[in-house]
């Protein structure tokens, strides 16, 4: 009786890709509907299912063949709680990729579901962020990125180091892109700009992604913190004026309607990257374009 | 006999290379069945006894052949042979059209099919006949101390030629005489019997015979009631329509005799001309050979269930049966028998009750019934060894 409900949702899947498994779906959903109104299971499924495993474990290990048969019941059990923890990992991925754009959640990762979407992804119509190396090169890598998120904080390095190896042979363009359950990312988008204003913002960058945590931990009393360090003069007046609300709020409105759901999110002569372990594709990426 | 030859007669064990231990349920069918059928349906396929073609004719010529060779294998005459559609619709055609008013008890077995035994309840739940039992010992065996049973009030004996369950046959001998002594009539089950053994109509002295041509290896959808003229003319009528009258009028109807009237509507020629090719196809293996060779199986399958501890066989290893055991194997339950022997060696088994449910329960046998494994003229000691090796391994799981 509980192999049936193990195997409808395996047989359910199962059903997409063959038709002879729709035949066993109905007969486990048959099981399933008659076990759930109290009324005895007579498919004979779970007698299938159980003879065909314990055949299977048999040509193998017969002893393990007569333990699986002896505590058949108390498996399924198990198979079923598995299942259902399953089941319930997986919604909890499709929520977080609803909510989130990412199975994983804030927190990102692989997600394969991510991978299928990121292939369809395309470059915002206007990028205008802050740029460095030289903008005529071949190969353009354009970094959509966020200051508190950790996944951005660690591709720094390597994005450092690329800019730096390659200098004007590259292309090289940021843009702000505040993931709205980080905390106070909007307001570091908004610092960068304002610390761009006065020339400072690859030292406001370094010292933002540095202090990361002490930002997610105590606000923006840290972004004041790091204006103070850089003596930056017109920083207070330029985050009060809100001199540049529009242009981030136009800005990530764009690269939402591009699909850009998470960061980083590199792409490398339009071709999209996106996660925490991306800017080491990117790199393979730019050095094949670069011949080396 | 030479199996290996005849094993190529017969396609399905070409193609699944299966181990076919599920003849009493339905056998194989040679390539000669398989031919002989399709031959009606690509050269003939015309109705016989109506119209008057030339296909019609050959239709009409085939069947009336088929009829003959089949009447002769049973030893009847054409004419006391009606084709039915298996043995089922021949046991419900005599239990349920047999004049009751001057006597009113069936007797039968708890050994019986169903097909045996649910038309006497039916016919008993409706006030027309009085069921009784023979006595059934523990062994599978007939107690014969209750033909006593039979007696002036009788007006049927309906029992099995063998059991389905048990592979036993019945002492007919002994219960026709006991019938016929009383002026009762005699109905016999030989769905089992008729395939496994010679069978003749007329020295089993019983008034009617059914069988299957499905289990004889025949096609599906085929059986005979083989019927004493006498005993057909006390059957009222069955099942009516087409070819079954001499005349209709809004005043009477002019019924045919047997075999006719009790055939309505087209016929199943494909199916009698396949039937008579089997029939043609066991006599020249010869029913001989094919009972020796079985005892022969049925003796090996006995002493390959009986070496497996804690096994349970049902029925009596030392009385006269064909190559089928039913059994159960302690702590694994028959179905999940079955199961696993046709996933690890391919072997075609029968679980449950078999369409005998209170047969089993006679037997002793536990409600989900047992494992059946019943061998036909095309098996061999190899797949008896296979079969023994599959079971040895099962039974070290409970």
């Amino acid at each position: 009786m509980v192999l049936c409900f193990i195997a409808l949702p395996v047989f359910l899947v199962l059903s997409i890709f063959s038709a002879k498994y729709r035949a066993l779906a109905r007969r486990a959903m048959d099981c399933v509907l008659k076990t759930a109104t109290l009324r005895p299971c007579d498919t004979g499924l779970d007698e299938e299912i159980k003879a065909a495993s314990i055949a299977g474990i048999m040509k193998v290990s017969p002893a393990a063949a007569s333990f699986v048969n002896r505590h058949m019941e108390a498996l399924s059990l198990v198979f079923m709680l598995l299942m259902v923890l399953s089941i319930v990992f997986t919604a909890e991925g499709l929520y977080n990729y609803w909510a989130y754009g990412n199975c994983n959640g804030q927190q990102g990762g692989f997600c394969p579901i991510s991978d299928i979407q990121n292939a369809a992804l395309k470059v915002p119509s206007s990028v205008s962020g802050i740029m460095a190396g030289n903008q005529s090169a071949n190969v353009t890598v354009i970094e959509f990125g966020c200051y508190t998120c950790p996944y951005t904080k660690t591709a720094e390095a390597g994005v450092r180091d690329m800019i730096s190896q390659y200098g004007n042979r590259l292309s090289y363009v940021y843009e702000a892109f505040p993931i709205q359950t980080h905390p106070y990312s909007r307001e570091a988008a908004l610092a960068g700009l304002c610390a761009n204003d006065e020339g400072k913002y690859w030292e406001y960058r370094a010292s933002v992604f540095e202090r990361q945590a002490d930002l997610n931990a105590n606000g923006t009393a840290v972004l004041y913190g790091i204006a103070k360090d850089l003596n930056l003069t017109q920083f207070d007046s330029c985050m009060s004026s809100g001199r540049h609300d529009v242009q981030l709020k136009n800005s990530t409105d764009e690269c939402t309607s591009a699909g850009i759901y998470g960061t980083p999110t590199f792409f490398v002569n339009g071709k999209p990257y996106v996660g925490q372990t991306a800017i080491f594709d990117v790199q393979k990426e730019v050095k094949r374009l670069l011949g080396e | 006999m030479d199996i290996d030859k005849l094993r190529a007669d017969f396609p399905v064990l070409q193609s699944s290379k299966a181990i076919y231990f599920d003849s009493a349920c339905t056998s194989l069918k040679p390539r000669a069945v398989i031919d002989a059928e399709m031959d009606y349906y690509t050269s003939l396929s015309a109705c016989a006894g109506r119209s008057h073609h030339t296909l019609a004719k050959k239709t009409e010529e085939k069947f009336a052949a088929s009829r003959e060779r089949i009447a002769k294998f049973v030893g009847a005459k054409p004419e006391e042979l009606v084709f039915t559609k298996n043995t089922s619709e021949g046991l419900n055609l005599v239990v349920r059209s047999l004049n009751y008013s001057s006597r009113k008890k069936v007797i039968t077995t708890p050994l019986e099919h169903h097909s045996l035994l649910l038309p006497i309840m039916e016919q008993q739940r409706r006030g027309i006949v009085k069921m009784e039992m023979l006595k059934v010992q523990q062994d599978g065996t007939i107690d014969d101390t209750s033909l006593s049973t039979i007696d002036s009030s009788t007006a049927l004996v309906a029992i099995h030629h063998t059991t389905n369950t048990t592979g036993i046959r019945a002492p007919l001998e002994k219960i026709v005489k006991a019938a016929h002594d009383a002026g009762a009539m005699v109905l016999i089950d030989g769905a089992q019997g008729v395939p496994h053994s010679r069978v003749d109509f007329h020295k089993l002295g019983a008034d009617f015979l059914a069988f299957s041509g499905h289990k004889m290896c025949g096609p599906t959808g085929i059986g005979c009631l083989v019927g004493k003229r006498e005993a057909f003319e006390k059957l009222d009528t069955f099942i009516v329509g087409g070819e079954t009258v001499e005349t209709v009028s809004l005043q009477g109807v002019k019924w045919k005799s047997a075999p006719k009237r009790f055939e309505a509507g087209i016929q199943n020629y494909a199916g009698a001309i396949g039937l008579a090719a089997a029939c043609d196809y066991l006599s020249k293996v010869g029913m001989q050979n094919i009972e020796e060779h079985e005892k022969k199986m049925a003796r090996a399958l006995l002493e390959a269930i009986n070496s497996i501890p804690n096994s349970t066989i049902y029925g009596s290893a030392t009385a006269q049966r064909s190559a089928l055991v039913s059994f159960n194997l302690k702590g694994v339950a028959p179905h999940q028998v079955a199961l696993m022997a046709d996933s690890l060696s391919k072997i075609a088994l029968r679980s449950g009750v078999f369409c005998a449910q209170i047969g089993m329960g006679a037997l002793g046998a536990p409600k989900e019934g047992a494992v059946r494994a019943s061998l036909y003229l095309y098996n061999t000691e190899e797949e008896v060894r296979i079969f023994a090796e599959a079971m040895q391994k099962i039974a070290k799981l409970g």
